[in-house]
């Protein structure tokens, strides 16, 4: 976004705003009951000699305000690297906290991370990658085709996209397990789910290919054409380089969505993340353990993905900068 | 000629999803393996154990009738929902997942031979006044969606099956609560007695389990609401493995090989009625 070169004092030195933030999380505290909450016992060793329940919330609230409005103001002073720094590293701090109320069992977590990570990230990173290869085949093909002076094509096309963009992908996931196999050929799960999501993703994809190609100027085909370059030529030497540009970055967006969409697949038996999340907890009565062990090892994959991503927009944006 | 023709491939076609006589039973035993389908994550019947493989009784069970037909047992775990909608298409020979065989399932699946029964009853928060089912009309009531225990407390449930005691359902709840599984109305209820939930219907292993584990629930002291039994089911059409099955099973019950396995996994005699 554009940056103003007007020099205002910072909002975070006005005493006005410093205090009314301190009024607003006070009350806020206040209206809340934290003094019974586990926040209050986080600082029980201070408030417990209090024995008003009344007085211990309002000792609770006034802690909070206060640090909350230091916290703030402190930050307030460091450049903007180390401002994201900062409240990354806090925002991290209280979901740890946030985790750890619920009385999790790490060596548990411990004992399942091993097989979940050589077992459940593995399938659920070869399954998302070679679905995404797929519908990025179908991508083009539809793309292509919608652009296409053909009526057939243009009406294969459009019907494919309105109905795997229409329907939800778990519909679509329980349709080609169990419907293909009425017509005599029984897919397998891994297979089926590939199937699944490659036509589920390649149908939103062929949007994200189309604005792709038609984002370059009318001039490119006029100025192919006329040096004598068949369509297939124009399109494959001259139109996609340039329009691979605007669809990389969605399509490792894609990627990213897909990751955790195919978690869905889990419901035909895959032994993905979301499968072993759901059933390693359940002999020992565990099952928050292993959800949260999911949750971070999804995240992670989503971190890796998104530094490629920028990686490749960098790339493929050479001729730009 | 021609349209008979292919009014004879599309009926081909159409009949390509169900077995035919002996059709699965050849296939087991000239592959030596039975495929079985069953849950993961439904202790102690089946679940994924401490070395990340398949264990409880349902997997005994089928280990044990897959060996007494001479082949091995290979596990698949796809959704519930899925094994009971039928129409396997060969996918796998055989369910031993603790089915109900109840008068709709029937109509898509066979049930060769009940297994064992399991007791259901009425579980409530540890400080619950509660102390019989008459104390539970107008509660709030939390089952698992697509079991029996849906269909009892709405007062739809049949047993299609020899040898189970009449019931009656004689609870009114004000309200029933569904969830995907077993564990969502445990999760609640140990929220405190009436927080979400006042009680819910279970079958009694995985009261007895949620209590070992900690879980401040208790089952209610009075007789089980109803015996569910539990059957092995095979895709409807094949006769001949249904009737093979059939004799294996009696012959497990016959030997205690069956008496055995549930002693190891419930601690207790589940596979008679008493």
């Amino acid at each position: 976004m554009y940056q103003d070169n007007v020099i205002r004092p910072r909002m975070t030195d006005s005493p006005a705003f410093l205090g009314g933030t301190a009024a607003v999380v006070f009350a806020a505290a206040c209206l809340s009951g934290a003094g019974q909450s586990g926040l209050g016992g986080l600082l029980a060793p201070v408030v417990n000699s209090l024995s008003a329940p009344a007085l211990r919330t309002v000792a609770v609230a006034l802690t909070l305000a206060l640090a909350f409005t230091a916290n703030i103001h402190l930050i307030g002073k460091l450049p903007l690297r180390g401002q994201v720094i900062a409240v990354w590293t806090e925002l991290l701090l209280l979901f740890l906290v946030f985790f750890d109320s619920f009385d999790l069992s790490y060596s548990f977590i411990g004992t399942k991370v091993g097989f979940m990570i050589t077992q459940g990230v593995l399938t659920t990173v070869y399954v998302s990658a070679i679905s995404i290869a797929f519908a990025f085949v179908f991508a083009l093909l539809g793309s292509t085709a919608k652009l296409s002076g053909n009526g057939f094509a243009v009406a294969v096309a459009s019907f494919y996209t309105s109905f795997f963009r229409g329907v939800p992908l778990l519909i679509q996931i329980y349709l080609i397990y169990l419907g293909i196999p009425q017509l005599g050929y029984v897919v397998d799960a891994i297979p089926a789910g590939v199937m699944a999501l490659s036509l589920c993703y390649g149908a939103y994809m062929t949007e994200i290919f189309r604005a792709g190609i038609m984002s370059i100027p009318k001039g490119q085909w006029e100025a192919s054409r006329a040096l004598g370059l068949t369509p297939w030529h124009t399109l494959s030497r001259i139109i996609l380089p340039q329009s691979m540009r605007l669809i990389i970055p969605p399509t490792g967006n894609q990627f990213i969505a897909m990751l955790k969409d195919s978690s869905l697949v889990s419901v035909i038996g895959v032994w993905e993340l979301m499968f072993l999340a759901r059933t390693q907890g359940r002999a020992e009565f565990r099952h928050l353990e292993m959800l949260i062990t999911a949750a971070v090892l999804y995240w992670a994959l989503s971190f890796v993905l998104e530094r490629v991503q920028a990686h490749l927009e960098k790339r493929f944006n050479r001729a730009h900068r | 000629m021609k349209r008979l023709a292919f009014a004879a491939a599309l009926a081909g076609l159409l009949a390509a999803g169900t077995a035919h006589a002996g059709e699965v039973l050849n296939r087991i035993t000239q592959s030596k393996t039975m495929t079985v389908a069953t849950a993961a994550n439904w202790p102690p019947q089946s679940f994924v154990g401490p070395d990340n493989t398949l264990q409880g009784f349902d997997v005994d069970v089928a280990k044990e009738i897959a060996k007494r037909l001479g082949a091995e047992a290979k596990f698949v775990t796809p959704e519930w929902g899925i094994i009971t909608a039928g129409r396997w298409s060969g996918r796998w020979d055989i369910s031993v997942g603790s089915m109900t065989p109840t008068t709709e399932r029937t109509r898509i699946l066979d049930f060769p031979a009940v297994y064992y029964y399991t007791p259901y009853v009425f579980a409530v928060h540890q400080s619950s006044p509660a102390a019989s089912r008459a104390d539970l009309n107008g509660k709030v009531i939390g089952v698992e969606a697509g079991t029996t225990t849906e269909d009892y407390i709405n007062g739809r449930l049949k047993i299609d099956a020899v040898g189970v005691p009449p019931f009656t359902v004689d609870v009114k709840p004000k309200e029933v609560r569904t969830y995907g599984d077993s564990m969502g109305p445990l999760d609640d209820l140990r929220l405190g007695n009436g927080t979400r939930l006042d009680a819910t219907v279970s079958a009694l292993p995985t009261i007895t389990g949620a209590v070992k584990r900690g879980y401040p629930v208790k089952a209610l002291a009075d007789k089980p609401a109803y015996y569910e039994p539990l059957a092995i089911a095979i895709d409807k059409g094949d006769a001949d493995f249904g009737s093979r099955l059939t004799a294996i099973v009696d012959q497990m019950k016959a030997d205690g090989t069956l008496k055995t396995l549930s002693q190891k996994w419930y601690g207790d005699d589940l596979t008679t009625l008493r």
